[in-house]
């Protein structure tokens, strides 16, 4: 087999590998990031959240008539 | 106008317990788009309650939304019996509208029971409804305990986000 060929299939092989046993910890750091972030003023109780749907809506609308015009020439 | 609001609005009308949680609720959290995630829809817990479930039905309803249970539009009538034969098998139902509306009715939440997330749940508001959503940190606890490499995904990136929005803040 083509030595590239080779690298590359290996290459796939550990992606996979990696993709199955792969698991996330949820460590003490990201804990305290999250605490941070669920006291900041703009997340307390009655927050208004209005723009985060907005901007949601915003960006898929942008991405909807996205066509693909083939590689790169 | 947001089309999920109408909805929201039906559920407040209607005393329907529910908070959001995923990825959109994540989302409610975040500062800019940088820290926010897309996500095609949005997950509503409710609890094993089939009053509860008859009545979020009827809100989806009055909202003008389509409920589907898989593939199918929901039985009618939309029911106590056929809510209690959904929550013995913990089915989702979803509610489908315009715009790319998509809306999953969950009865099950990765590692956490309904109440607990009630208690601590967080009520924002859109457009002046209000709209309870789930700690932060339950949601990605519960992304840690469902497991699946796109929720492991989300979370590396996600605490990635929060690092870069808590770095801009300083």
């Amino acid at each position: 087999m083509d030595q590239e060929l080779e690298r590359v299939l290996r290459g796939l092989e550990e992606a996979a590998e990696f993709a199955r046993t792969y698991r996330f910890e949820i460590t003490p750091d990201y804990v305290a990031l999250i605490e941070r972030v669920e006291a900041m003023p703009r997340n307390q109780p009655g927050a208004d959240k209005a723009h985060v749907w907005q901007r949601d809506r915003t960006f898929k609308a942008a991405f909807t008539n996205v066509t693909y015009l083939g590689p790169p020439r | 106008v947001n089309p999920f609001v109408p909805l929201a609005r039906a559920l407040a009308a209607r005393s329907v317990r529910f908070v959001l949680i995923g990825v959109a609720g994540a989302n409610q959290y975040a500062l800019g788009g940088s820290d926010s995630f897309v996500t095609q829809d949005q997950d509503l817990f409710l609890p094993p309650d089939p009053d509860n479930l008859v009545r979020a039905w009827a809100a989806c309803e009055d909202a003008g939304v389509e409920l589907w249970l898989q593939e199918e539009p929901l039985d009618r009538p939309r029911d106590r019996w056929l809510a209690e034969r959904i929550i013995e098998r913990r089915a989702l139902t979803r509610a489908t509208g315009p715009e790319q509306f998509l809306v999953d009715l969950t009865l099950v939440m990765q590692g956490f029971d309904f109440e607990r997330v009630w208690a601590e749940r967080r009520v924002f508001a859109i457009e002046g409804v209000e709209l309870p959503v789930a700690r932060l940190l339950h949601i990605v606890e519960s992304k840690r305990a469902a497991g699946r490499l796109k929720d492991s995904l989300f979370l590396a990136t996600h605490k990635d986000a929060l690092e870069q929005l808590l770095k801009r803040q300083e």
